[in-house]
């Protein structure tokens, strides 16, 4: 085995926790609106379906292939070329993912913040931070985790607290005017994040408990359901129709608190929010780009290739795309079925391969209660 | 100025160089050939991309290909 560390389930819990939401706090609720209108408070509740059946997905494949993640047994499961194929696809996918996330990154501190600041520094001291978690390992990720994500969404909540007597319930309503279609063509969005719980499946196996991580992994989707419909009734209730023509309506909303003329300029809060849980989200991520690159060219330890894949990191963060309008439109886009295609429908079909393997290996007696053989 | 950038790249490869080659020990051959060809992998990405900064990447690749579907939910 490559990382030797474990984590427990409830840490497990607070590293998916900010993988998910980190980004969907700013980018998502107004891509939401495009299609939702003031319906967009039910899309994720539509969405989060998609989190719970990729999180049985990983459970039910770690079941399979208990102490592998994902690039290992795709071998197992389809054979040595095309599991080679599907691991490489993973990894593509993980490499290109999480270059478009230092890029999400950069393009909102470099909009709110550092306005001056060229985008490669921006990114490239986000990622030489991750770095170090990552050299650290999945405990010390665990427990940097532990401390971060707490505090994170209780000064989200206290944001949320704040902005009540702004809020306008009207704007909720009414609710389902066009029937159900919109709210559910805006899940599509919120799906994609969601199916981003697949990460499970290469933490669970250095989780102390494989069942209590499942048990967690659902309470961390539950958790995420909350957040995501809370920023959207945050949202709807502040501008109503506007959310859709605003590109972060939560450091908007954060702009408008002003209690007694002394509690102002909270924006701040979600600078700090939202660093901080994209430091652990693209922690987790490049941490699976590692592992999952070490682990398909069989090395015997992910830590020679952390800085390099970490510099590569920075050149997709700069590819990814010109500007933040052409990024948002292919998340929500083409980007979407994309993400879903990779992250849902090649695990399903992992585990569709799997189990049938192993109930052809069953009959024919050899090997009972192992993992299929290799051809 | 684009020469600065490709310094400051191989500078960052250096970097990343000195304090991991020393980390690795003698019989990790197949680390060590990882380590450099991804190296030298970001090192040829990072010059392409200051002499050519419009070239199209994987994001336009991924856009060519779902692009018909990406339509059904396009706004």
């Amino acid at each position: 085995m490559l990382e030797q560390g474990k984590i427990s389930p409830v840490q497990m819990a607070l590293l998916m926790i900010p993988a998910i939401i980190a980004t969907v706090l700013l980018l998502v609720p107004s891509i939401t609106a495009k299609h939702a209108h003031h319906d967009l408070w039910l899309s994720p509740i539509w969405a989060c379906g998609t989190g719970f059946f990729v999180v049985f997905l990983s459970y039910k494949l770690n079941k399979l292939f208990p102490e592998k993640t994902i690039i290992e047994y795709s071998e197992h499961a389809l054979g040595k070329i095309l599991g080679k194929l599907v691991g490489g696809i993973f990894l593509f996918f993980y490499f290109h993912a999480t270059g478009i996330m230092v890029r999400e990154y950069g393009e909102f501190v470099s909009g709110a913040a550092l306005f001056h600041t060229p985008m490669a520094v921006i990114i490239g001291t986000m990622v030489l931070v991750c770095s170090f978690a990552v050299l650290g390992g999945l405990e010390v990720m665990g427990r940097a985790s532990e401390i971060i994500v707490p505090v994170v969404i209780l000064l989200y909540i206290l944001l949320f607290i704040l902005l009540i007597k702004d809020l306008e319930v009207k704007n909720l309503f009414p609710i389902m005017e066009k029937g159900i279609r919109p709210s559910l063509m805006g899940s599509i969005v919120p799906q994609s994040w969601y199916s981003e719980f697949i990460l499970v499946s290469f933490l669970l196996p250095y989780v102390t408990n494989q069942k209590k991580g499942f048990k967690w992994g659902l309470i961390a989707v539950f958790i995420v359901l909350f957040l995501m419909v809370l920023t959207n009734i945050m949202a709807l209730l502040l501008f109503g129709n506007l959310t859709s023509s605003l590109t972060y309506p939560v450091m908007v909303a954060a702009r408008y608190i002003s209690i007694a003329d002394f509690l102002e300029h909270l924006e701040s809060i979600v600078m700090a929010i939202w660093i901080a849980g994209t430091f652990i989200k693209i922690t987790v991520f490049y941490y699976v780009l590692a592992l999952g690159t070490a682990q398909w060219l069989k090395l015997s330890d992910y830590r020679p290739i952390v800085l390099p894949i970490g510099f590569l990191i920075l050149l997709q963060g700069l590819w990814a795309a010109r500007d933040l309008q052409e990024l948002s439109h292919f998340l929500a886009t083409s980007g979407a079925i994309y993400i879903l295609s990779i992250q849902v429908v090649l695990p399903f079909i992992l585990l569709l391969c799997a189990s049938i393997r192993k109930k052809l290996g069953q009959r024919k007696g050899n090997k009972q209660n192992e993992t299929p053989v290799n051809h | 100025m684009k020469w600065g950038l490709v310094i400051a790249s191989l500078i960052i490869a250096m970097s990343m160089f000195l304090y991991q080659w020393p980390k690795l020990k003698k019989q990790q051959k197949k680390e060590k050939a990882a380590f450099l060809s991804l190296t030298f992998l970001g090192l040829f990405l990072s010059v392409l991309l200051i002499f050519f900064p419009e070239m199209p990447g994987p994001t336009q690749m991924i856009d060519w290909i779902y692009k018909p579907l990406g339509r059904l939910i396009e706004k």
